[in-house]
């Protein structure tokens, strides 16, 4: 690891102000001392933020709910109202790492966490993400892991994070503070973004800001619910495809259904043309089918993970049917 | 042979040096405090092959605390191969930063030394090598068959006529198996602590074999072995990457010579995967043949695999197949491709593990054909005599395992046609398999030191061997108990010093064969000479703390020796067992679940079936690994392994584990060793693999030939009616 200049934020005031030059601000640690390891990430100072006031979770006026950025995940998928109202999010959150880094990680990291693309993790090998211009290896190297959509010539990495995908299938938003002072909000869809010519950008952040909140609408989803992870072994592994599926069923009839895919894309996926099509339709086999077929015969596989589009197009119909049956 | 304690041996007593371990007293080779010591960093080429061409070490150099940084320029020289391939082995030197080539990615290229850990580290960062180098490393196995060559003159083995054997056959089945490149990654990393004095090395070094740990580096340095001490006193597991020296510790001992100061190297996570052996890829084609009453009349099996430009090693995958069935006709041949990939070495049951997933895969599949039960199957080509060497077996209670396993697991209410059992999204399969294990047994050598204090001896017993977490210091503290008829408690083992006597060391499941007859040797040389000198006979009972006060002696010490007999070289010396498992598939997603297993195994004595148990476990959990996740993966335009953390090379967590039911069969065998001891290690790993995917044939139809099943592969296979799209 390289040296760097440790500064620990008292409050937010403190934090935005704190930033200088190659600034990374340190929550649980989980994934950016990993990266400072493998001198990956090599900031000249970090900020330690776990002690800011964003350690909350509190109802909002129009039935939501706020998660404070600086929460741990384990407290966050924990947590009563979570539970009982976003258990679609808890279960995301609960199938992610292992109990020892959800204690650590925090809900703000979750979403900054990095790809896990073998190529940005070894500095001997090109990759644009880490280091712009140097090429992509994994376009024609080992992609078994990669994207299926929205890439770019310049990078096919995905986004690793479980909690993420059901954040965009509940259409959360993301609450930043300014470094001039000021929040912004934006909407969670917005909040990643493709690799386009600049893989380097995981996210629309802009230089020092800082996540505070996660903001969540009025729960629908919490009768038909299901996260399905597809992993290698049954825990501590990174999804190799995953499908957060929420359904609001009246009377038979799918009123709205809220659906991402994780690990297909440089962001969480959201599946619009499959919760166009399933809004005020009957929650049937072949309606599923119909919605996944929408959205998976967009994919664009490689080499190594031509096998995604299959267990993808399974995933959605398998996570709708579970979703639905699911009684709560 | 009457012993004093004769319940000594055989209970299931908690681990002796257990609460050491669980307090943090128990010191791993990076743990002992050496005064003044420095850290030494690994530096890694970052080209599978070429040269080095330059070295820019000045802004490393300027940072504080950075004491050396060693490469080839600067290094001491040492022994080196000569040009010819050269057959590793558990003494081999490891000459290393001797050149400027490079033969694989991540190879040693240098090392920093600084008075700080972290300042080794961040230097390590800062030194810039450049390489020229070569366009066309030698990555793809499959790309370069043309390039096998055939090692040694043990590569072949051939009885009868195999084609004559097929032509013969009712059915034939030919098929390919491949299991992957595997890494051992024991919980401690490999570390080392070298320090020189007086031109005398000592290194406290995680090694499996401190004796053949002495020879390496003696030899790689070129002075007499007795010159050489290695300790390791504790070991946090090994499989077989600590049963040689690797280049860390020679790196260690050089730079403590060259800065005259104590080095520790620790070798990390990343480096476990490319600075230490590894378990190769092989690719193992099989063919069998069997008349319609599932007589079986011929069997190969072909094995290819990879070694490194310099250094040979041959995984015997084809041992089993030799010797596991009654078959007249029989071929088996093992050849090697040259890949610029390190050197791989033992893993727990090196040939056995993997080679028994090839065999009784296939032996599933040709009792398929057959429409025949596979454990009656096994059972109708079962034989009491090797039929690769015509000895009789010492003991071999292989149908026994197959049939009290049977009983164990329900076996008779298995649904035999594949897909016909499903629950919801379930799949549902039952597989078995066989399992035998060579039970080696090597000389090795103990003291027993018998202190009288009051009316109570207490002993310790001394040898060079090791405790890499399997229970050494237990079973052997168990033996002396038994053998001087004291009890454990007044008994103290002192392990893993090469100042000791010489002991075979940990390895190929000789262990505990080995050091608890030796052990017993020393004890009863000792009770046999205290009662000569006083003229007492041999069979009369005199308690231990009355033979010393007869002798007027307050201290006592006896050396022993044991080793195989004639009796053990007339015969073959196996331990036997037999999986059964039950495995869930979900048919959408290609993920699987292992709900049960059964183990039995026929071992010899079982001294301590509480570590013996943990053994079976942790083979079982190692067979899961195999079968379902570890696979260390070679980027194929870099030559480097992908895989380069525990996130990335999934070992079994809990959860994938399954209810398990170890049950050993009671097995007296005196032929094996005096004690009737017999290897227990290897024996759990052994064909695993094979029960999951004869499971997972019989829930959903798939035959998995590759190794690891991954969802991925699942999901191609397709398991299920795909959705068209």
């Amino acid at each position: 690891m390289r040296p760097f200049t440790f500064t620990s934020a008292e409050n937010t005031m403190q934090a935005l102000g704190a930033v200088k030059g190659n600034s990374k601000y340190l929550a649980g640690g989980t994934n950016l001392i990993d990266l400072m390891k493998e001198d990956v990430e090599r900031p000249e100072q970090l900020i330690y933020i776990s002690k800011l006031e964003y350690n909350k979770i509190t109802g909002n006026a129009d039935g939501g709910l706020t998660l404070g950025a600086m929460l741990s995940n384990a407290e966050t998928a924990n947590h009563p109202e979570v539970r009982k109202n976003y258990p679609l999010l808890s279960m995301a959150m609960l199938s992610a790492a292992t109990a020892q880094i959800r204690n650590m990680a925090s809900n703000g990291g979750n979403l900054l966490q990095r790809t896990r693309c073998p190529y940005f993790f070894e500095v001997s090998m090109p990759c644009n993400k880490r280091e712009p211009g140097s090429g992509c290896g994994a376009k024609n190297g080992m992609n078994a892991v990669h994207a299926i959509f929205g890439y770019s010539e310049q990078c096919i990495a995905v986004n690793p994070s479980d909690m993420c995908v059901a954040l965009a299938a509940l259409e959360a938003t993301v609450e930043v503070q300014q470094p001039g002072g000021g929040s912004r909000m934006i909407p969670f869809t917005d909040f990643h973004r493709l690799p386009g010519d600049q893989p380097e950008k995981d996210t629309n952040l802009q230089p020092g800001e800082l996540i505070s909140a996660i903001h969540l609408p009025k729960s629908i989803f919490s009768d038909h619910y299901y996260y399905l992870k597809i992993r290698e072994r049954s825990s501590y592994a990174f999804a190799l495809l995953s499908v957060a599926a929420g359904l609001q069923v009246n009377n038979g009839v799918i009123n709205k259904a809220g659906l991402a895919m994780g690990s297909v894309a440089h962001k969480p996926w959201k599946l619009t043309k499959a919760e166009a099509f399933l809004a005020g339709k009957k929650p049937t086999q072949a309606n599923f089918e119909a919605a996944a077929k929408l959205e998976m015969i967009d994919a664009k596989p490689f080499k190594e993970n031509k096998y995604k589009v299959e267990m993808g197009t399974r995933a959605i119909v398998r996570a709708l049917t579970q979703a639905f049956e699911r009684e709560a | 042979m009457k012993t004093l304690n004769e319940s000594a041996t055989g209970k299931a007593i908690d681990r002796v040096e257990g609460h050491l371990k669980v307090t943090g007293m128990a010191k791993y080779a990076s743990e002992f405090p050496i005064k003044d010591k420095v850290y030494g960093q690994g530096l890694n080429s970052t080209i599978a092959k070429g040269e080095i061409v330059s070295i820019d070490t000045s802004e490393a150099e300027k940072l504080p605390g950075v004491l050396k940084i060693i490469t080839y320029k600067n290094a001491e020289k040492l022994k080196t191969f000569d040009n010819k391939m050269t057959e590793v082995s558990t003494t081999t030197i490891a000459p290393v930063l001797q050149t400027n080539m490079v033969h694989f990615y991540g190879e040693y290229v240098g090392l920093v030394v600084a008075e700080t850990f972290e300042q080794a580290q961040y230097a390590a960062r800062l030194v810039k090598f450049k390489y020229k180098k070569d366009a066309n490393p030698a990555i793809h196995l499959e790309k370069l068959r043309a390039k096998a060559y055939k090692p040694n003159d043990k590569s072949d083995y051939s009885r009868g006529d195999l084609k004559a054997g097929l032509a013969a056959a009712d059915e034939r089945l030919e098929v390919t198996y491949n299991t992957p490149i595997e890494h051992h990654h024991p919980m401690e990393m490999h570390a080392v602590i070298a320090s020189w004095d007086n031109g005398k090395v000592i290194a406290y070094a995680s090694q499996q074999i401190v004796n053949d740990a002495t020879i390496a580096i003696s030899d790689t340095f070129q002075i007499p072995k007795k010159d050489v001490r290695v300790v390791a006193a504790y070991v946090g597991g090994g499989f077989g990457s600590k049963l040689n020296v690797e280049r860390h510790v020679i790196m260690a001992v050089m730079a403590a010579k060259m800065v005259g100061k104590p080095v520790q190297v620790t070798v990390t996570r990343q480096q476990m995967f490319t600075n230490t052996s590894l378990r190769q890829h092989n690719e193992q084609k099989m063919k069998v043949g069997a008349k319609k009453d599932g007589t079986l009349t011929a069997l190969s099996h072909e094995t290819l695999s990879h070694t490194s430009p310099t250094l040979e090693f041959q995984e015997a995958c084809g041992l089993g197949t030799q010797m596991l069935y009654k078959v007249p006709n029989n071929f088996v041949t093992h050849r090697l491709v040259p890949l610029n990939i390190q050197t791989p070495f033992a893993m727990r049951a090196p040939g056995e593990a993997t080679g028994s997933f090839a065999l009784e895969s296939a032996m599933d599949e040709m009792a398929w054909k057959l429409r025949m039960d596979p454990i009656d199957f096994r059972v109708k080509n079962d034989t009491q005599t090797d039929p690769s060497n015509n000895k009789p077996f010492s003991s071999r209670l292989l149908v026994e395992c197959l049939r009290i396993g049977a009983e164990k697991f329900g076996w008779k209410d298995r649904k035999t046609e594949p897909r016909s059992n499903k629950k919801g999204n379930w799949l549902i399969g039952h597989g078995v398999s066989a399992a035998a294990r060579s039970a080696p047994y090597l000389k090795t050598n103990s003291k027993v030191i018998l202190v009288l204090e009051g009316d109570r001896v207490n002993a310790t017993v001394q040898m060079d061997a090791t405790d890499i977490g399997t229970g050494s210091y237990t079973i052997i503290a168990q033996t002396a108990s038994e053998y001087l008829g004291i009890p454990v408690e007044q008994v103290k083992v002192e392990l893993g010093d090469s100042n000791f006597p010489v002991t075979p060391g940990s390895g190929g499941s000789w262990g505990a064969a080995s050091f608890c007859n030796g052990a017993m040797a020393a004890c009863v040389n000792a009770i046999k000479t205290l009662k000569q000198n006083r003229n007492i006979k041999e069979e009369e009972e005199v308690e231990l703390a009355d033979l010393m006060k007869k002798n007027q002696l307050t201290k006592f010490e006896a050396e022993g020796s044991a080793g195989p007999s004639k009796e053990f070289d007339e015969h073959s010396v196996y331990s036997f067992g037999a999986n059964f498992s039950e495995v869930w598939v979900d048919k959408d997603t290609g993920m699987f679940r292992i709900k049960r297993m059964v183990n039995v195994g026929a071992a010899g004595k079982i001294l301590n079936p509480k570590t013996a148990y943990g053994q079976i476990i942790g083979g079982l959990t190692m067979g899961v690994g195999m079968a379902q996740a570890e696979q260390t993966r070679i980027e194929p335009n870099f030559g480097n392994f992908i895989t380069r953390s525990f996130a990335d090379y999934h070992v079994p967590v809990n959860l994938d584990m399954a209810n398990i039911n170890v049950v050993f069969l009671p097995e007296d065998d005196k032929i094996a060793n005096k004690m009737g001891v017999k290897g227990i290690g290897e024996l759990g790993i052994t064909s695993v693999a094979a029960s999951i995917a004869n499971a997972i044939f019989n829930a959903t139809g798939k035959r998995m030939r590759d190794l690891p099943i991954t969802p991925e592969k699942l999901i191609e296979a397709k398991i299920e009616p795909g959705i068209n799209i």
